[in-house]
């Protein structure tokens, strides 16, 4: 093979270096955003098509009294997997890993997300927990509890069969991808925004994705200590749920909805994201009060923390409970109303072009109002009481999530295909296709509202005849096929204009956004050139494209030697340093393997095999890091880069680097594990009244107390080897890390020899506090555990060279320990508290 | 004796009619009692001033439909000034409001119209205990047992307290009042005052498993003298047997599984797992009101109760034709 002749150009060196490798194993292990993004597409299209299946099933099913067509089981199986499907492997690998991976960094002017093979391992983790879950499925063995999944009903003497556990073990495998995933958003949002795009710059869509990032890392570990108790209890007999032993079945109810009312805000915030980026566009205006409509994405996901006890007004919960609850679910509508009229105001008062984008964001207002409606009549106790768990909530649902998070989906994939493909799409056809979805939408989904009044109750297989209700469900069968054959439309639609649509430029509609700057489909590396930002619609400010333009009519393309993009500070966007970004790699897609290996023998109980299993992803882990990025250079590369002048005149570090937010981002989410485990131990406390159980000892205090001083106190060697460190001392930030290394492993040595101690004294099957406690402290020795494989790869990395990557890794380190320690004493604090 | 096996007949013909063909007896928004009839009026109220809203919402779309690709306008949105106050009023303001004055109206007055009684306030009470996939109904105080059919006086408040042997279940009578989740090692209550005589269905709202599309409740209001009739008609042991067939089929009950799990007073028979079928033929339907109680559908669901209700969880006992007939005599005549 001959040598590859030297580049004629800076571009075509640029555009040599983001040349992605050939065939599936360019795809297999790309850490590109966009190839990502578009994986994704695939992967949640098919599980779009599998759920739509099931409902449709359920739908014939049901369009007639007393049918036959599937059994109970079947059914069951059949509404339990739709729902779990539609939600965790649909709308939001859709809305976040297909739009959001391939649009947040064209928006803001980045050449890659943050952690790239982060992203790629997502992506792997999320296909491997779908093929988990419908390995199920095919096996006859699927989830059938339901979607909320209650016990008592999913307790193994209830539901002894393998589909809970395909549901637990499959959700907890995904949660792995989404927790991923949210950290990669919210450091690139935070981080990796084009120099001079400060916070109020940012698109509206970033906003979004962000707010449903953050609450994501929140959200998702109530539901993981959740499904991690019920795993437990069914595979060896803890008792967090069975009352005889001090257990709550509501303990499941209250975990499962922390989790569960964030989680539809999650579901819908990108959709709000994608319908405030097309309306703009198609208004041909700004949106009206921008920053208001920042605020209210924001105050949506952090209200929808506040409102979960509306999904349990019936459980019997006293009144002033009820009435709190209700008050905080009327809050949460405000910023949804402030955010349907500034849609709405900013057509109205623009010059709107009613292309087939700006139609489906019609259907995605008229839809989600009406189903914001039908939530707010949930916000009267009474009512709610009277309407909850029939077909009125399934109403509901399908407007706010099929209106509210699928039509701007669906818009989005017609808004964004010309700049994917270079292709426009069919115009005329696009039009059809919304009226026929739309149609098909309000058919299927607004009888039920009726019939729900009617008293059809929900998660039934059939029903009686004479009740009213037949023609109701016939009709809605008939949308079903109606909505069934407008999303054919769409599809069909989109592949023939793979081949056959018209050429398009870069920007066919004018858009506001970064993303229509760059041709279509967009290069390898995104921007040639890093584009210079002075307002929130920067391609709609001529002055600085033709500035953009010149420095690339002049061969300058930002950072054209290597694989880089800028980094910025968080607020202001002022320039920061230049990140060295990784190409190809095959841990991502290795590691997921090993991850689905570890959930497949837990399913089938090999605990010993899931063990070796663990360890093998441990050594993909290690391979992963032992290729490092090459030192950043300084921020002096960018001042010449971006033209745009930052505030300071010396290339030092100014923000925090990207691996102390992704560590933070992890110490948040492991913060609000500890604490779910934390909340379900005073929930189970104060509803019982022994606690501990007569046959059950006292907690001792000594050990504990003193051992928890000893591990604090290793912060103090940490923070010196930190400065140590900074101030290029690499012996003595070794000496000191060692140092606390092996304090570290002696305090978790002891406290394992504590553990299994206790364990000959008392069983975790012998009561819902000896469970509760041997999870709680489980949970803090596995996280300094954890604090310690990262001290050895420390140890490791630092007894040969100090680099500034190194130097991010042992402040990152130093403030998970921080963290460790706080959970330690707050655990502490739970386990003593009934000797206080 | 006669007057109460034909007011039985009669109103096991009237249930067997309501529940196979007039429909209306599960229906939310027909309210037969004060506490449903303040639920419908918070809808109806809901409804309109949502219709409104989404009105608004509707045409404000449609005018940015009518100015669509009209001319003169550029400049990307210029004062946004009063179009943002608009938002501000519209999106902030009046919704603040218009919550402000549901929530007084639901969540602090009819909420407490419709809470549950305080305990002992009430002439009755209720114990209903949900079972995997039928309703058991006990009325403290007495012996009166019975299942999937609930009797109450019409105009008295009563108290019904709820719990569950199994699973979470959620009891509905909708025509009454809300639901109550009925949930393991919890009672939960809710008030029951009907206004008017008939019957009422309820449906089991929380899924509970397999069959829980098929685990209604009747509940059958009715004047005071008659309801108390049909309590002390519950509260008397079985009817004995009084043909030869019969006996026979009191002898197969007991010596065949099913005493294992039913319970007949007045009998050996006193299993706790299945529903009470002390007066089995009072009532109306059988399987929680599944089928019509007819010697024809019992006979159908003794002999094979999976064809009725697949994953029930009462099993197959194989009887001969014979067995079968004198065991249908026999709880035929269960009054």
């Amino acid at each position: 093979m001959a040598v590859a002749a030297p580049p004629r150009s800076e571009l075509e060196r640029l555009e040599r270096v983001w040349l992605p490798r050939p065939g599936i194993l360019g795809w297999l292990t790309t850490v590109d955003h966009k190839r990502i993004g578009l994986l994704y597409l695939a992967a949640t299209s098919v599980f779009f098509c599998a759920g739509g299946v099931e409902a449709l099933i359920m739908r014939t099913q049901l369009a007639e009294p007393n049918e036959r067509l599937v059994g109970p089981s079947t059914y069951d199986e059949l509404f339990t997997t739709h729902a779990v499907t539609m939600i965790f492997l649909f709308v939001i690998p859709m809305s976040t890993g297909a739009f959001g991976n391939y649009l947040v960094p064209l928006m803001i002017g980045a050449r890659d997300m943050a952690f790239p093979r982060l992203n790629a391992l997502s992506f792997w983790l999320f296909v491997g927990s779908g093929c988990f879950i419908y390995t199920g499925l095919f096996m006859g063995a699927g989830p059938n509890a339901g979607w909320f999944d209650y016990v008592p009903l999913a307790l193994r003497q209830y539901d002894p069969g393998p589909g809970v556990d395909f549901y637990a073990l499959g959700l907890i495998f995904n949660g792995l991808s989404s927790l991923g995933a949210a950290t990669n958003f919210i450091v690139t949002i935070f981080k990796l925004r084009a120099p001079g795009m400060s916070l109020n710059r940012m698109p509206l869509f970033c906003f979004a994705n962000l707010a449903a990032s953050l609450a994501l890392v929140i959200a998702l570990p109530p539901l993981t200590v959740d499904l991690v108790f019920l795993e437990l209890e069914r595979k060896l007999g803890f008792q967090f749920f069975n009352y005889a032993r001090g257990g709550l079945p509501l303990l499941w109810q209250n975990l499962f909805w922390i989790f569960g009312h964030p989680e539809v805000y999650i579901i819908v915030l990108p959709a709000f994201g994608i319908a405030t980026s097309i309306i703009p566009t198609f208004a041909q205006r700004r949106m009206l009060a921008f920053p208001l409509v920042a605020l209210a994405e924001l105050l949506v996901a952090f209200i929808g923390f506040g409102v979960w006890a509306h999904h349990m007004f019936a459980t019997g919960l006293p009144t002033t409970t009820l009435v709190f609850f209700a008050a905080a679910s009327m809050m949460v509508v405000i910023p949804s109303t402030i955010q349907v009229f500034a849609w709405t105001l900013t057509v109205v008062s623009g010059r709107p072009v009613f292309k087939a984008p700006l139609l489906f964001m019609g259907g995605f207002i008229v839809f989600f109002v009406i189903g914001g409606l039908s939530g707010i009549m949930f916000t009267a106790i009474p009512f709610d009481q009277a309407a909850t768990d029939t077909y009125f909530v399934v109403a509901h649902l399908h407007f706010v999530i099929f209106g509210a998070a699928v039509f701007p989906l669906l818009g989005g994939l017609y808004y964004w295909f010309p700049k994917v493909t270079g292709r426009m799409y069919h115009e005329r056809w696009a039009v059809a296709s919304f009226w026929l979805t739309a149609v098909g939408t309000f058919t299927t989904f607004f009888p039920m509202h009726i019939v729900g009044l009617l008293g059809m109750t929900r998660r039934v297989y059939t029903y009686e005849a004479g009740l009213g209700w037949g023609i109701y469900n016939l009709i809605e069968t008939v949308g079903g096929f109606i909505l069934a054959s407008g999303v054919l439309l769409i599809a069909s639609n989109l592949l023939w204009s793979l081949r056959r649509g018209e050429p398009c430029g870069r920007d066919p509609f004018f858009g506001g956004t970064l993303e229509w700057t760059i041709p279509s489909p967009p290069p390898h590396y995104n921007f040639a050139v890093i584009p210079r930002v002075t307002s929130a619609y920067p391609n709609w400010d001529r002055a600085d494209r033709e500035i953009d333009e010149r420095r690339l009519d002049r061969d300058e393309p930002s950072l054209p030697d290597g694989h880089r993009t800028p980094s910025s500070t968080v607020r202001d966007g002022l320039p920061d340093e230049v990140l060295a970004m990784p190409s190809e790699s095959p841990w991502p897609v290795l590691v997921a393997l090993c991850v689905s290996a570890i959930f497949a023998l837990l399913l089938t109980s090999h605990y010993d095999a899931a063990g070796v299993a663990a360890c093998f992803a441990g050594l993909m882990v290690v391979g992963w890091h032992a290729d490092e990025p090459e030192d950043a250079t300084g921020g002096e590369g960018l001042l010449s880069a971006g033209g745009v002048a930052s505030s300071r005149s010396s290339p030092e570090r100014h923000a925090r680097a990207n691996g102390w937010w992704g560590m933070a981002i992890f110490a948040a989410s492991e913060t609000a594990l500890i604490g779910s485990i934390v909340g379900s131990y005073f929930y189970l406390r104060f509803n019982t009244s022994h606690w501990p159980p007569p046959d059950t000892p006292k907690p001792t205090l000594l050990a504990p107390l003193v051992l928890t001083a000893v591990l604090a106190t290793t912060i103090v060697p940490f923070r010196a080897a930190l400065g140590s460190a900074r101030r290029g001392e690499r012996g003595r930030a070794l000496t000191l890390v060692g140092l606390a290394t092996c304090i570290q492993a002696a305090y978790l040595g002891v406290q394992i020899h504590l553990f299994t101690g206790d364990l000959t004294r008392f069983t975790p099957q012998q009561s819902a506090y000896a469970s509760v406690y041997y999870v709680l402290l489980g949970a803090a020795h596995a996280h300094v555990a954890i604090g310690l494989l990262f001290d050895l790869w420390l140890l490791v990395r630092l007894s040969s060279r100090l680099t500034p990557y190194r130097l991010i890794a042992l402040d990152a380190i130093c403030f998970y320990w921080t963290v460790v320690v706080a959970i330690t004493v707050v655990v502490l604090i739970t386990e003593l508290s009934p000797r206080i | 004796m006669g007057r109460v096996r034909l007011r039985a007949v009669a109103v096991g013909i009237f249930v067997v009619l309501a529940v196979a063909g007039c429909g209306g007896d599960q229906d939310a928004l027909h309210a037969a009692s004060s506490q449903q009839s303040s639920i419908v009026e918070l809808f109806w109220v809901m409804f309109g001033a949502g219709c409104v809203g989404g009105g608004l919402v509707v045409a404000l779309l449609f005018v940015g439909w009518l100015r669509r690709e009209r001319a003169g306008l550029t400049g990307r949105g210029g004062d946004d000034r009063a179009a943002t106050r608009l938002v501000v009023i519209l999106g902030v303001a009046v919704p603040i409001v218009l919550l402000s004055l549901l929530f007084v109206w639901a969540d602090i007055f009819v909420v407490r119209s419709t809470a549950a009684p305080v305990p002992g306030s009430t002439q009755l009470t209720v114990r209903v205990i949900a079972h995997q996939w039928w309703w058991e109904v006990r009325y403290p105080g007495t012996t009166a047992v019975t299942a999937n059919e609930m009797h109450l006086p019409i105009d008295t408040r009563v108290d019904v307290i709820g719990t569950s042997a199994d699973v979470i279940h959620s009891l509905w009578i909708p025509e009454l009042n809300g639901k109550v989740e009925l949930i393991p090692g919890i009672t939960n209550r809710i008030l029951l005052d009907a206004r008017t005589a008939g019957v009422y269905r309820g449906q089991c709202s929380e899924f509970c498993g397999v069959q829980h599309a098929h685990m209604a409740i009747a509940v059958v209001a009715e004047s005071p003298a008659r309801f108390r009739a049909w309590l002390a008609n519950m509260a008397r042991p079985a009817v004995p047997p009084s043909t030869p067939e019969q006996q026979a089929g009191l002898r197969v009950f007991l010596s065949e599984p099913c005493a294992s799990c039913h319970t007949i007073a007045g009998t050996s028979a006193r299993g706790e797992v299945g529903p009470n079928l002390t007066h089995l033929a009072t009532r109306a339907t059988l399987a929680a009101l599944t089928i019509p109680n007819t010697p024809a559908y019992l006979r159908g669901w003794i002999a094979d109760p999976q064809a009725v209700k697949p994953g029930a969880l009462m099993p197959s006992v194989p009887l001969t034709a014979r067995q079968l007939d004198e065991l249908v005599a026999y709880l035929d005549h269960l009054r």
